[in-house]
């Protein structure tokens, strides 16, 4: 009974310590791994800032008045380009563009159904010679 | 065994009776045996021998930790060597500075991370050889400073700061031993020479040497520093300014074409929020890059507008036809005699527009009238006159964030005659922020802001700003400066669809303690709009020259006036103001209550001059 006894207590010693051991490094490497992350974290960081400072380097107004003198036909904003709404022209009356256009093709007849001979001979009858 | 035993202490004790009996025989002068007997006593077995040999341990143990003492003792007294490269390099390399925003938090400065090349000498093994190394691949370290460096006794030294990232290759790809690399911040200002009177600049070590940076490090940025905190740009909170960088840059340029037309020996240019007192754009040429600080020492490239001092001219005139209505001395219906020139004793005050006649409060604005201008300071007397300039903010220096500012230079004996000249702008010289911040305090409504290059609320600015004019006085100077841009000296920057108010200024510039004929100063300052004011515009030539097409005309009205015009039509849609159309029919309602309806209806060309 005894030496059972003491067996278990090694068994369960044995047993603690490499548990503890492993707990412990996989501490260590989840430390380590974080320590790493930071370390990247931070270099991503620096990155940013410099990217900052590259874009804010590029886009300063000098360098764009540049582009925009060589590149676009733009004018500082002046009053003759500036109008009241009511000197805007009026709106002009609705026009059915696309119901014009199909009177002019001829289209505007009243269409058969296929099924209907007689109605499409009165269509066929009626439609005026070209 | 016994036989061993025997023969063992045979030995020992043979050795004994040497002793003892070399006592007693004694062989003059054999050391030999003086050591062989102390050695049998030490290793003799004998307990009545052995007090020698404890002793003789105990002076060996003794000897033993006076040396460790000693030892420790030097350690403590000797200046630690640096255990490590990181922490002696914790202190050379720069720190770290929050980043400065414009209002809209466009970027102004930052920190970005660069690699700089350190050398421990005592590790180099061939120093002339690494000298020789180095230069090859930095081109512009001095050899010979190198060499001496290395030379040194340092832990510690810089090789060069902030390398490229190909010379950093190039340099670990030499191979040296004792050279490294280090991260460091490094302040660069993306937009160059933009606003940089305004941000300063930050030296290799991150320390603030002028303007707003220098302003940063005095708010306990450097105490955190100096307590060893490690800053990281992080968890340092961005500074936001109160300039506009595209209105900065258009001033800025505007500026420059307008000294580059009148061939100006310099100037400078600001907007000013009246009713904030923030300075939304300042530009002062010549100027400097930031990234380059070694210019800014130029003393050429100083910033005009707080740094330099100057007799603004007729603007002042401003502040003294302010003074004589606020006093109730006169009102917009007196009549000033301007006939003849104004004497004082041998001095003799002509008018450059002269008139003679007598001409109402408008004309004297108007016509820019140093009679007038002058008469009405009499009337406050020398000891109202200082009063008010000094209550205006004109006789003390002028404090914002910037570190650099100047004294205005007041008369050490001020009488009739410096109060008579102060009157139309000579004879004090003050800085031009000064100068705005009192044309401010006019046209707001009379409250003194102090200007801030720092956001900051309107609320804020007029919680304790002293009041410098009543409102109605404050509302007239709009109308008089209104009524210059329709009819006055200022018609040139009455740019259409602003409502503009301007006062041009031309001082005789001092040569020789005599006043120049032919080198002027030309200031112009436009408020803007004239009836609700939130912006006023400041512009400054330093000696403009005549063109044939200002019909050789050196004066404010044809230099400054134009391109505080363009400076207008430029940053008026940046600011917020866009052009009207319908330019306001009731401008000035107070001056209409107390009875001035001509202040309400505009000028007409008929009535111009």
């Amino acid at each position: 009974m005894m030496r059972l006894l003491n067996t278990l207590a090694i068994a369960a010693l044995i047993g603690s310590a490499i548990y503890a051991y492993t707990i412990k490094y996989e501490t260590i490497f989840h430390a380590e791994t974080i320590v790493k992350l930071q370390h990247e974290i931070k270099l991503e960081q620096d990155q940013i800032g410099t990217l900052r400072a590259e874009w804010a380097h590029l886009t300063r107004p000098e360098r764009i008045q540049a582009l925009a003198d060589k590149f676009l036909d733009l004018q500082p904003v002046a009053l003759n380009q500036i109008v009241r709404a009511e000197v805007l022209p009026g709106k002009a009356p609705r026009v059915d563009a696309i119901g014009r256009k199909l009177e002019a093709l001829g289209l505007a007849e009243p269409t058969n159904t296929p099924g209907d001979a007689n109605a499409l001979d009165a269509a066929v009858s009626s439609t005026p010679p070209r | 065994m016994d036989e061993d035993r025997e023969k063992m202490s045979d030995g020992f004790d043979s050795g004994l009776d040497n002793k003892a009996n070399g006592a007693t025989v004694r062989p003059a002068g054999s050391c030999v045996q003086v050591i062989e007997s102390l050695f049998a006593g030490i290793f003799s077995a004998r307990l009545d021998k052995s007090a020698p040999r404890i002793r003789l341990a105990a002076w060996v143990f003794l000897g033993v930790y006076g040396i460790i003492a000693g030892k420790l003792l030097d350690f403590a007294l000797r200046p630690d060597p640096p255990a490590s490269v990181k922490r002696a390099a914790a202190d050379a390399i720069a720190a770290a500075r929050p980043d400065l925003l414009d209002r809209n938090g466009e970027l102004l400065a930052t920190d970005i991370k660069v690699m700089s090349v350190f050398a421990e000498p005592r590790r180099i093994i061939d120093k002339d050889e690494a000298v020789e190394l180095l230069t090859a691949v930095l081109p512009d370290v001095d050899a010979h400073e190198l060499r001496e460096r290395l030379g040194s006794r340092k832990g510690f030294v810089w090789v060069k700061r902030a390398v490229t990232p190909k010379q950093q290759q190039e340099v670990y790809h030499l191979g040296l031993p004792g050279v490294g690399f280090l991260p460091e911040n490094k302040r660069v200002y993306p937009n160059g020479p933009v606003a940089a009177h305004v941000l300063g600049f930050a030296n290799l070590d991150g320390i603030g040497i002028s303007g707003l940076e220098k302003y940063i490090d005095g708010q306990g940025l450097a105490d955190l520093h100096g307590a060893g905190f490690s800053l990281t740009p992080e968890n340092l909170t961005p500074v936001t300014t109160s300039l506009d960088l595209k209105a900065t840059y258009a001033v800025r340029d505007e500026l420059a074409r307008g000294i580059a037309k009148f061939k100006a020996k310099a100037g400078a240019a600001a907007i000013l929020d009246v009713n904030s007192g923030e300075v939304v754009a300042m530009a002062s040429l010549p100027d400097y890059d930031p990234n380059s600080p070694a210019d800014a020492l130029d003393p050429n490239h100083i910033n005009r507008l707080s740094v330099g001092v100057y007799e603004m001219g007729s603007t002042f005139k401003a502040i003294s036809i302010a003074m004589a209505l606020d006093l109730g001395k006169i009102t917009l219906h007196s009549r000033i005699d301007a006939r003849d020139s104004l004497r004082y004793g041998h001095f003799t005050i002509h008018d450059f527009h002269a008139t003679h006649r007598v001409l109402s409060v408008p004309e004297v604005f108007t016509y820019s009238s140093n009679i007038g201008a002058a008469r009405m300071a009499l009337m406050v007397g020398v000891e109202g006159h200082k009063a008010f300039l000094g209550k205006m903010g004109q006789l003390s220096r002028l404090r914002t964030e910037l570190p650099e500012s100047a004294e205005p230079l007041v008369p050490k004996n001020w009488g009739e005659l410096n109060t008579m000249t102060i009157a139309f702008g000579q004879g004090l010289s003050v800085a031009p922020l000064q100068a705005i911040m009192a044309v401010g305090a006019l046209a707001n409504g009379g409250l003194l802001v102090t200007p801030t290059f720092l956001k900051r609320g309107e609320e804020d600015a007029k919680k304790d700003a002293p009041r410098a004019v009543k409102a109605e006085t404050s509302e007239a100077m709009r109308y008089l400066m209104r009524l210059n841009a329709e009819i006055g000296t200022a018609k040139i920057a009455d740019i259409k669809g602003y409502f503009v108010g301007g006062k041009t200024g031309t001082a005789d510039k001092i040569v020789h303690g005599h006043y120049s004929k032919d080198k002027v100063l030309t200031t112009f300052m436009a408020v803007l709009p004239a009836d609700k004011p939130k912006y006023l515009f400041l512009t400054l030539l330093d000696e403009p020259q005549g063109l044939p097409e200002t019909a050789g005309y050196r004066t404010a009205a044809w230099n400054a006036g134009p391109v505080t015009g363009k400076i207008i039509e430029r940053t008026g849609p940046l600011l917020g103001i866009p052009p009207r159309i319908d330019l306001p029919t009731q401008p000035f309602p107070l001056l209409a209550k107390l009875g001035y309806a001509e202040a309400n209806v505009p000028a007409h060309s008929g009535r111009a001059h």
